[in-house]
């Protein structure tokens, strides 16, 4: 009796922790493109105070609507005190994330003076907030479908045979290109990435590097998505999740330098920590966007 | 891995919510961290917004630090911070570098953004020695944003 109690105990705390990584992922997929704007930082840098609480109160009433009928929880929140509940949640996601993001694109320091952080913070926020709020909406199916799914793919016959894992790679590769360009093809050509790439140093690099492996498995792996279940089950050289989250960073980063010489951002003339600090920077958004396309598939 | 799976098919089977549950601690714990981050932010805002006295006007102010002389050429390092309590857009400063009481040098530049007590720093350069002569460096103009 007491051991079924502590398994119920542990359920709920997974469960919560699986709602609010669900949150942050979708507060990710929605909010990366606006944190790529630079106009967001200078607003952020120039507004006053009443103009940040307005900016919060409108934030929270919008996310408050898309909480009572849908939210980032599996559960629906349907009482005005619980969706009223689940927004302040959502908000101080959006809040927290938007932070992270800033700080390792060193757009906030120690050195910032806290009315502009906080500025930036908030306006930047705004979409992260309602991307926790709409997760659910987006990103998830029912579970009764992910069942249905996760039996039907974990058939052993499947598993022997040989040429679906070769497809099932390519399709793989195919929607990661797909959501890497969709997301990262409007931020190379701007001028954000050489300003973020003149603010960062090489410690800062490989913390943007940590935070987009752990964005992208996140999406994919934890938060309890959308076809999560089948993805797990997935054949092909993409199986294993760490193996996908790797495979996928890199074809991210290859777009991401693709995309940059496209646009004439970067030259072969260039010297290669130019590449590289480019091209990271342009993949955190690349990454995130083909965590998206996998799912989609 | 499995271990998560298990967790997900617990989850999936107290799933169905139409009777009233009372908030698990786990929900309550999440809500007391989040309703503080909020009431945090507010706080720091509200305390930004009464802090503030009577708003006065931007006070851009350019400091030149000691010059450096890199292959050939004259580096004059200036550092400029707004010491007002308003952000200044388009601050432009201005060097100009006399010798025999003739203007041998200018140089220019421009920050587009100066937040309340922020500090950019650059740097003039100038072909010729500027300890030889007599430089000038100060804030030309900005605009309120």
């Amino acid at each position: 009796m007491k051991r079924r109690y502590s398994r119920q105990k542990r359920a709920t705390w997974t469960r919560e922790l699986e709602d609010v990584i669900r949150g942050a992922c979708g507060g990710f997929l929605f909010g990366v493109p606006l944190l790529y704007t630079m106009e967001v930082w200078w607003i952020g840098s120039t507004v006053a105070p009443p103009l940040m609480l307005l900016a919060i109160v409108t934030t929270w009433t919008v996310v408050f609507f898309l909480s009572r009928t849908e939210g980032f929880r599996r559960t629906a929140s349907v009482s005005f005190g619980d969706a009223a509940r689940d927004t302040v949640e959502a908000v101080a996601i959006g809040l927290v994330c938007t932070t992270l993001l800033l700080w390792i694109l060193r757009e906030v320091t120690l050195q910032t003076q806290l009315s502009e952080a906080l500025g930036k913070v908030v306006f930047e926020s705004v979409p992260f907030s309602l991307g926790v709020a709409l997760s659910n909406q987006f990103l998830s199916s029912s579970p009764e479908e992910n069942r249905g799914q996760s039996s039907q793919a974990s058939d052993p016959a499947q598993a022997a045979d040989l040429k679906p894992e070769i497809s099932g790679t390519l399709a793989d590769v195919g929607a990661t290109l797909i959501g890497a360009i969709i997301i990262a093809f409007s931020i190379a050509p701007t001028d954000e990435i050489p300003m973020l790439a003149a603010a960062t140093s090489e410690g800062w690099l490989l913390a943007t590097i940590a935070v987009s492996l752990l964005i992208s498995y996140g999406i994919v792996f934890e938060a309890n998505f959308a076809n999560k279940s089948k993805r797990q089950q997935q054949q092909g050289l993409f199986q294993s999740p760490l193996s996908e989250t790797i495979m996928s960073y890199l074809i991210s980063l290859i777009a991401a330098a693709m995309m940059l010489w496209f646009f004439q951002q970067l030259d072969f003339s260039d010297p290669a920590e130019m590449w590289l600090s480019y091209t990271v920077l342009l993949g955190l958004p690349a990454t995130i966007g083909g965590a998206a396309g996998r799912l989609a598939i | 891995m499995s271990d998560i799976h298990s967790d997900d098919d617990t989850s999936f089977e107290d799933e169905p919510s139409n009777h009233i549950q009372p908030r698990s601690l786990a929900e309550q714990v999440s809500f007391s961290i989040a309703a503080l981050i909020l009431f945090t932010l507010v706080g720091f805002i509200c305390y930004l917004w009464l802090g503030k006295g009577e708003p006065s006007s931007p006070k851009p102010v350019v400091t030149v630090k000691p010059i450096e002389e890199i292959s050939g050429q004259f580096q004059v390092p200036f550092e400029l911070t707004n010491q007002g309590d308003v952000t200044a857009a388009s601050v432009q400063v201005v060097a100009e570098l006399q010798i025999q009481g003739e203007i041998a040098e200018t140089g220019e530049q421009q920050v587009d953004f100066l937040s309340s007590h922020e500090t950019e720093s650059g740097a003039f350069v100038f072909s010729q020695d500027p300890r030889k002569g007599k430089l000038i460096i100060r804030v030309a103009s900005y605009k309120s944003p």
